[in-house]
């Protein structure tokens, strides 16, 4: 099996909230559920620049419903939505699971949106390319890795759902980099400073996060110190 | 077997000799394309020594200045290629191969099909057919 990640212009759900008047950082389809007919349920996570308010998404996303609306509890910028949208609002999710290919991480951000997805092989990989291509203009391959199991496909990753809003951004981008480059492996496989320079930061602020995002896990899981 | 290891680099040491140690038997036909980027593999063959070290026959060939994927795949159509290696320059954030053009282009041509193994310094396309 193999993972890939890939780029292609932003199009449905995540074109439509990078039109919207207010500054979004980035939008994640973090679980998506049919619905009968053409539409779809899709779980967001949102990024926005500041304060934004449910009235004013709505009478600028007309076109859906949204269902449900929350603010993170730590990172006020962040906004998690439930919305009732078109099935073509998510169109490379429906493409890449019409294709048989498993969906991992749909972000938007950057004029462009990213996706991590697990195909069988090589002949598969071209299939879900050229499908993709067909509807969406271009792709382009980022990086791909071999992997023996499916991994957390979309929407499955429960921890990572419940540990949302309970640590910074700044805290969740330094746990994840130092996890992916393989800082908590043994041996490590990492510096410190190499991911300081990586994310373009010092190593004091690289610690000092590391150790802010040891305390919120501990205190999810034993409450709070005494 | 013949295998066209792709030279994107000079420094691509450890990329050939994970390719001739672990990918390619004794014996096998090895065909070296190097980028027109790519402007001397003296001392890279030099140092590898394959003949010697790993008890295969090589030649070295480079792709036109302005060259497409479709050279490359022509080359391996007429080389009867059964492998083709490329080798792993960077990494993505996430730890994955980070794809070039000519890798995608390679792995997106109607022409050619197989199998893609993902190794530590190279991707390996194997069981190569072609479609022409």
């Amino acid at each position: 099996m193999l993972r890939i990640e890939f780029q292609i212009r932003l199009a449905g759900i995540s074109s439509r909230f990078f039109e919207l008047e207010e500054q979004v950082g980035s939008i994640e389809i973090d679980n998506a559920l049919p619905v009968a007919g053409d539409a779809v349920f899709l779980f967001l996570t949102a990024q926005f620049d500041g304060e934004v308010s449910e009235e004013n998404l709505s009478k600028q996303l007309s076109s859906m419903q949204i269902v449900d609306m929350s603010r993170a509890e730590m990172n006020r910028c962040t906004y998690y939505l439930g919305v009732m949208a078109k099935l073509s609002d998510a169109s490379v999710l429906s493409l890449l699971t019409e294709n048989r290919a498993i969906p991992h991480r749909i972000v938007g951000r950057n004029a462009h949106l990213d996706v991590v997805a697990s195909v069988r092989d090589w002949s598969h990989l071209k299939e879900v390319a050229s499908t993709i291509e067909a509807e969406h203009g271009s792709l382009e391959l980022i990086g791909t890795t071999q992997t023996e199991n499916i991994g957390f496909p979309l929407g499955g990753n429960k921890i990572k759902q419940s540990m949302s809003g309970k640590i910074s951004d700044e805290q969740l981008n330094v746990l994840e980099t130092a996890y992916q480059m393989g800082y908590f492996k043994v041996p490590q496989e990492v510096t410190a400073e190499e991911i300081a320079g990586e994310l373009d930061i010092s190593r004091s602020t690289l610690s000092e996060r590391l150790r802010r995002v040891e305390h919120n896990f501990c205190e999810l899981l034993f409450g709070p110190q005494e | 077997m013949t295998t066209i290891i792709l030279i994107k680099s000079v420094d691509q040491e450890e990329t050939v000799r994970e390719i001739l140690s672990s990918v390619v038997e004794a014996g096998e036909q090895i065909h070296f394309i190097r980028l027109p980027s790519v402007r001397c593999m003296g001392p890279l063959i030099q140092e590898i020594n394959p003949m010697i070290n790993y008890d295969v026959d090589y030649t070295i060939n480079c792709l036109p200045k302005e060259y497409d994927v479709s050279d490359l795949v022509e080359f391996a159509i007429e080389s009867g290629a059964t492998r083709i290696c490329i080798g792993i320059t960077e990494q993505t954030v996430t730890g994955k191969a980070r794809i070039d053009n000519l890798t995608q282009s390679i792995l997106l041509h109607d022409a050619i099909s197989g199998d893609v193994v993902v190794g530590d310094h190279t991707i390996i396309l194997e069981e190569l057919t072609y479609d022409r």
